[in-house]
């Protein structure tokens, strides 16, 4: 069906278009116009927040190019007579109404002039107040929905009504166009080339002898709370209780086994050539360490860190000389591998840390908490670079694409977010996006958190949430497949009242294989190049 | 594949309904079904046909960890469905292997959710506060079994529960002091309360939603306790029984307080001990039920003498009945003068006159207080009394802004509605009755002012008017119940959001004029939606448990239900409040807090007036008379030695500080001087005002500033607390110096006429005691006055001085 598009898509190019009259132009497009709009509110459902009305008559052809080529943009269609949101057409006579006695052409409060939209691109004396493309970082938009009554625009009043809102924040997602015939402001949509894994020399870094451990004191299997995969070959580390089992993905049996006495690993990382890993864990509210193991050897290679509390997020830098940690402590300490010594903490987020990733070129530190803050750090100086403010709930998990263009974040209020770092926006946001299914008279909030996400070798990236389902993204942010659940009914699974969760997942070295640990201690694996529904 | 067996394994199979857990674990199993295990290589487990009510557990025979193990080693496979052939093999195995196996883990809802609120888990200062505490949120008191099972379980995968190892489980590691928690150790390893836990996380943390009868009534093991001395005790248990008829002892799962603890205490084991003499309640508290029991600690036997005194009618039958248990003698009867003042000022809001007190006193008859009382019923001014207390009651307040509906015109629609229900002798149930389910506009329909006035705002607030209107009505404060259960009572969010919608479908409109609003019910409004799950909440009448039927206005079925006969909650509410009204404290008090933790005191007396009311139809003046007949109400305000300590029980009168616009009239009354009140015509008492505003009328509105000075209800809300009592320096400071005593003592002329028309000082000094304070002066006070006169007893000077002095008397302000 996409070729088909993509030919009439060629058909009406804007020289065939200009030739015919509108009222046959306007014919010939309606009924793809009209399939378009049910595949792209299908797409938008899909994806949640992310919407970008484009769908128009001007704006028609170069849509429905985008949309096909690249299905990365998702449209409000309003009906038949979709036409974009512009600053002429919508926006200026809500602004007229509610904001100009304030902000207009006679006063300028906060140096803010609406009564023009150059002015309102400019900002005021605090800056931008619109951002292209993202409305939650626009203060305008922050403004007038904001909950404390005096913190909101228009000050002393009701809030703007929801329509009007709504109006408002699809013209800034839309691109901030000022009129019909103009295009919307430039947003940035990231192409991805795959850098090459480092080669060291000689082959993979594969266990050689390891003994198998037998964990006696576990009545069922630990949950499965850390997963890695080997970054060089067919290799996944699988985290279990006081051990750390290594498994082949093929034939999911373990190679072999090396203790961690000291509790629960909660975090497992190859370094870029898969000869060390990195382990990082402990027990709860007693102890937390990170430790360095050889892959192939077993041998512990260092111990780092001595906390009080369980290590909940841990990455190791990519030259190796550095490990960040964090946990309940809401400090994000970096350590030497060289000597174990703290070399600084991190001192600015307000809950526990939940998730630390460096990126794979060694520039950047990314840290995410438990109410959703994530900042980003100079990895070398340990200095302030961002912030990315998105998340509403627990961030659960950061990882980079190996370009380090990207940053992934994922959290427990169910969004995935592609993070732009050159920019410091999300380049997608997919909200909701593990839904769970809604059993039949439930009323209420289901938890739809996304509990963890990573890169594979092609850009790719797999997540696993609370409706049970592993899925997998493009590069572009658009889902490929979904693996699971067997079912969504709790009251089938195989232990009677507890519901078993994915709780980590990776693909392979290769991409070639999807891994995924639960809760339930058990490892699932999927072929990728298999299709599946 | 039977006949592959090599050694049978039984699998419990219990019906949940007649699964019996809780301190009692190990039972026979009912019915095996299940069987099996091909044990040598695995592949043929089976597992029984799982319906919905029922719950299957798998046991090898042997310990469980042997089973984890085994199911461990061999996860990931499939267990088939039982086949028939297995099925009879189980049947048949049972009869001859006679198990006794473990009944079912423990579950979350029944046996581990009452451990978190018995040790304080989910009270409000700790993880049940709105926020949780340290990112750990349970449900206050438990409200929320759904969300505390995710919180607990699923939140943070392996670390509050972990299903590996239990016993490293932060959730028991915390509770048990071995790591570090703020909230410091709850119970011990050794505690009933932590195997419970452990059990049920070896078990894998199973969730049990819809497999738990619910807990449907707390009954404690004592109906009263009465001690002899301090220091003596006694054990209660509590029983829970639940919505399959059975019943638990939760004795260790429950949480006690007292009520008084310098009458009694009770411990976390239930047990009783007295402290001192005196009568009070303790209570437990399990799943959402709150019980309670009196408990009377006597004072010595030695030197108490019960004086018998006569029993007019019930309400002495009732109050020296629980005197004579308490040991407390009730004060004598007080004298015709106090009696006069007294019963003029609760019924007509005024002092006795002149010619009233002489006619009084001069009065031979001995029926001649119950003569009093029924002339005073009969007074337009009894009316005129209640019609201000429900005006407070009812916010009456009128502002000239139109669009909040509240405008003075409708204010006088309804206060003029209301004056006129009371005049005529209306009954209770219907004028309450009348109000609920009225429609139309607020400017000819008093009575639709419900809507307008018993909430100020400019939109109708469904859920603040249901809560004010329980208030009101019934005396239940259910807005706890608005963001989590009533942890007092057992008022649910289901029974809160049932009610608001009762009022979701109130609308109003403009009407013909400006000021008009025309107040109707939308039926078409959807219901309230429960707060924890949004779950539309129909309309359901407070306590029931099925919502009214769907369809028209549901305000009539709440009317109905409301002022109904059988609504005990309703006429108790009102027989309360007029007791209140009359002897200065509720049966239950405050009287607009009735919950389970606030009992009466005396429960057969309300119980009695209420059955009273409901007799006379409620019909207002009977019960007021009943009451002002008692010798109860006659009672003098001096305490005797018994008594003296008691200020609950009625044993004496209450000295009572007159109502604000009470005292105003009464100095009005005394020195004839009228006092204006703007936007009312001249002569308008202070109870017949209401406060009418330039404005909206959100917030506190006193009207006039005598009043808010003295402590008028501002109308701000609903609460009763509104109407102050206590004595302020400003008050005192008014009286001495204020223009309401000054100006009016040489106004008119009152005086100057009164000491020309009489003949001595002493008829002089006379009358302005009578006026001022209902009563001769006493010698002592004659002696003194005659020598403050001294030669100038023509003086008019003098005698402003006295009535000044009189004026200013704490007696004078007082109703004793």
């Amino acid at each position: 069906m996409k070729s088909a598009m993509f030919l009439f898509a060629q058909l009406t190019t804007p020289s065939v278009l200009k030739r015919m009259r509108v009222t046959s132009r306007y014919w010939l497009v309606w009924p793809l116009q009209a399939f378009y709009a049910r595949e792209v509110r299908r797409f938008s459902e899909q994806r949640g927040t992310e919407k970008r009305s484009l769908c128009g008559r001007n704006a028609f052809y170069q849509s429905m190019v985008i949309a096909t080529l690249v299905n990365s943009v998702c449209l409000i269609v309003h009906g038949e007579e979709a036409k974009p949101i512009t600053y002429d057409d919508h926006i200026a006579m809500i602004f007229k109404k509610h904001c100009l006695q304030c902000h207009g052409d006679s006063k300028q409060e906060a140096g803010l002039n609406f009564a023009n939209y150059l002015a309102i691109r400019k900002g005021g004396s605090g800056g931008e107040v619109v951002v292209a493309g993202r409305s939650s970082s626009s203060r305008l938009f922050q403004a007038i929905t904001a909950e404390d009554p005096d913190a909101r625009m228009p000050p002393k009043n009701d809030p703007l009504a929801k329509d009007q809102i709504a109006l408002i924040k699809s013209w800034i997602d839309t691109g901030l166009r000022q009129s019909s015939g103009s295009s919307p402001v430039a947003m940035r949509t990231l192409g991805f080339t795959p850098t090459a894994v480092v080669k060291s020399d000689g082959p993979p870094p594969m266990p050689e002898n390891l003994p198998l451990i037998e964990s006696a004191r576990l009545i069922r299997p630990f949950p499965v709370l850390a997963l890695a995969a080997s970054p060089r070959t067919s290799l996944v580390v699988v985290a279990s209780y006081e051990r750390i089992d290594f498994v082949d993905p093929q034939s999911r049996s373990v190679i072999g086994s090396v203790p961690f006495p000291e509790g629960e690993p909660h975090v497992l990382r190859f370094n870029r050539s898969g000869s060390v890993l990195l382990a990082a864990g402990g027990r709860p509210v007693h102890n937390g360490v990170a430790v360095l193991y050889d892959v192939r050897s077993g041998k512990r290679l260092a111990e780092i860190g001595n906390e009080t509390d369980i290590v909940l997020a841990a990455d190791l830098s990519a030259d190796e000389k550095q490990i960040a940690m964090g946990g309940s402590s809401r400090v994000v300490k970096v350590y030497s591998t060289e000597n174990g010594v703290l070399v600084r903490s991190l001192v600015k987020h307000t809950e526990w840390i939940t998730a630390i990733a460096y990126s794979p070129d060694g520039k950047l530190l990314a840290t995410g908490d438990r109410v959703g803050n994530i900042h980003l750090w100079d990895a070398v100086s340990g200095g302030v670079v961002l912030p990315l403010a998105e998340h509403k709930a627990s961030v659960t998990s950061l990882t980079w694409r190996s370009d380090s263009q990207v940053l992934v974040s994922s959290g427990e209020d169910g969004l995935i977010a592609w993070w732009d770092i050159a920019k410091g926006w999300p380049a997608f946001l997919k909200a909701d996006a593990h839904p769970p299914q809604r059993p039949a008279g439930f009323f209420g909030k289901i938890a739809n958190g996304v509990l963890d996400a990573s890169f594979g070798p092609g850009g790719e990236l797999i997540t696993c949430g609370r409706d049970r389902s592993i899925r997998v993204w493009a590069s572009d942010g658009n889902l490929l497949k979904t693996f699971g659940p067997e079912s969504n009914d709790v009251s089938n699974s195989s232990m009677n009242g507890i519901r078993i969760l994915p709780l980590t997942a990776v693909l392979t070295f290769d991409g070639s294989l999807a891994v995924s640990g639960d809760s339930a201690g058990q490892l699932k694996t999927w072929l990728m190049n298999v299709d599946q529904k | 594949m039977a006949s592959e067996i090599s050694e049978p394994v039984i699998i419990g199979y219990v019906d949940s309904k007649t699964r019996k857990t809780g301190s009692k674990r190990i039972m026979p199993i009912k019915s095996v079904l299940l069987v099996l295990c091909q044990t040598a290589e695995l592949g043929s487990c089976a597992t029984a046909s799982e319906s919905s009510e029922t719950q299957c557990l798998l046991f090898f025979r042997g310990n469980r960890r042997a089973l984890h193990d085994r199911r461990r080693s061999y996860s990931g496979t499939l267990i088939p469905k039982l086949d028939n052939a297995l099925v009879a093999f189980a049947l048949f195995a049972t009869l001859f292997f006679p198990f006794t196996v473990r009944g079912s883990e423990p579950s979350f809802r029944r046996d581990v959710m009452p451990i978190f609120f018995r040790a304080g888990c989910n009270s409000g200062t700790c993880h049940g506060s709105a926020r949780g505490k340290d990112g750990f949120m349970l449900s206050l008191f438990g409200y929320d079994p759904k969300g505390d099972y995710e919180r607990v379980v699923n939140e943070m995968i392996g670390r509050r529960v972990n299903i590996a190892v239990p016993e490293q489980s932060l959730l028991l590691l915390k509770a048990t002091g071995a790591v570090p928690h703020t909230g410091g150790k709850l119970f011990s390893p050794d505690s009933d309360y932590y195997k419970t836990v452990l059990e049920w996380i070896e078990a894998g943390a199973p969730d049990d939603i819809g497999q738990v009868p619910s807990t449907v009534e707390v009954v404690l093991s004592k109906k009263g306790l009465m001690f002899e001395k301090p220091e003596s005790s006694e054990t209660l248990t509590v029983t829970a029984k639940a919505s399959d008829s059975s019943t638990r002892d939760v004795t260790r799962l429950a949480r006690f307080f007292s009520n008084n603890d310098s009458v009694a205490r009770i411990d976390s084991d239930g047990r009783v001990t007295a402290v001192g003499p005196g009568d009070t309640n303790v209570f437990a508290r399990f799943s959402r039920f709150t019980v309670g029991v009196e408990v009377i600690v006597l004072p010595p036997a030695a030197g108490f003498q019960w004086p018998d005194p006569v029993a007019v009618n019930f309400i002495d039958e009732l109050v020296f009945d629980r005197l004579k248990k308490l040991r407390v003698a009730p004060s004598d009867l007080c004298d015709d003068e106090t009696f006069l003042r007294r019963v003029t000022l609760d019924l007509v809001a005024q002092p006795p006159t002149l010619a009233e007190y002489r006619e009084f006193i001069a009065d031979t008859r001995s029926d001649k207080r119950a003569i009093k009382i029924d002339q005073l019923l009969d007074n337009d001014a009894f009316a005129d009394v209640w019609t201000a207390l429900w005006a407070e009651q009812l916010r009456v307040i009128g502002g000239n802004y139109a669009p909040v509906a509240t405008d003075v015109k409708a204010a006088d629609a309804f206060f003029q509605w209301i004056r006129t229900q009371m005049r005529t002798h209306r009954p209770l149930n219907e004028f309450i009755a009348e109000m609920v389910d009225a429609s139309g506009s607020n400017l000819s329909n008093g009575p639709v002012n419900l809507y307008t006035m018993l909430v100020h705002k400019p939109q109708f607030e469904p859920k603040a008017f249901a809560a004010d209107f329980s208030q009101a009505f019934l005396g239940v404060q259910i807005q706890c119940a608005e963001c989590h259960n009533h942890p007092f009572d057992r008022w649910t969010q289901d029974d809160y959001y049932g009610f608001v919608s009762f009022f979701t479908g109130m609308k109003r409109k403009p009407g013909i004029e400006p000021r008009e609003r025309r107040i109707y019910c939308d039926t078409s409004a959807p219901p309230a939606k429960h707060l924890v799950d949004g779950r539309p909440m129909p309309a359901k009448t407070l306590g029931s448990v099925e919502p009214i039927p769907a369809g028209g206005d549901p305000r009539k079925a709440l009317a109905q239900w409301l002022t109904a006969p059988e609504n005990e909650m309703f006429s108790r509410n009102l027989a309360n409040r007029i007791w209140a009204q009359l002897l200065g404290r509720g049966i239950i008090e405050p009287v607009d807090d009735v919950r389970a933790s606030n009992p009466p005191v005396n429960g057969p007396l309300l119980d009695a007036l209420s059955k009273r009311l409901v007799e006379v139809k409620f019909d207002l003046r009977s019960v007021v008379r009943d009451i002002c007949n008692s010798r109860v109400y006659q009672l003098s305000a001096r305490p005797n030695a018994s008594n003296v300590r008691d200020t609950r029980q009625f044993s004496h009168a209450h000295l009572r500080r007159l109502r604000a616009d009470v005292l105003l009239d009464s100095i009005v009354a005394v020195t004839g001087v009228s006092r204006r009140f703007s936007g009312f015509p001249e002569g308008t008492r202070a109870i017949e005002y209401y406060p009418r505003e330039s404005g909206d009328t959100e917030g506190p509105h006193f009207g006039d500033p005598f009043f808010s000075t003295f402590g008028r209800s501002s109308r701000a809300t609903v609460c009763a607390c509104e109407t102050k009592r206590e004595p302020t320096l400003s008050q005192t400071l008014h009286m001495v110096v204020g223009d309401s005593v000054r100006d009016r003592l040489s106004a008119n002329g009152e005086i100057k006429r009164l000491v020309e028309s009489k003949s001595g000082p002493d008829d002089v000094v006379e009358e302005l005691f009578v006026r001022a304070l209902g009563r001769q002066p006493t010698s002592d006070e004659a002696v003194a006055m005659r020598t403050l006169i001294g030669d100038a007893v023509k003086d008019v000077a003098v005698y402003e001085d006295i009535l000044w002095s009189l004026l200013n008397s704490t007696e004078f302000a007082f109703n004793h």
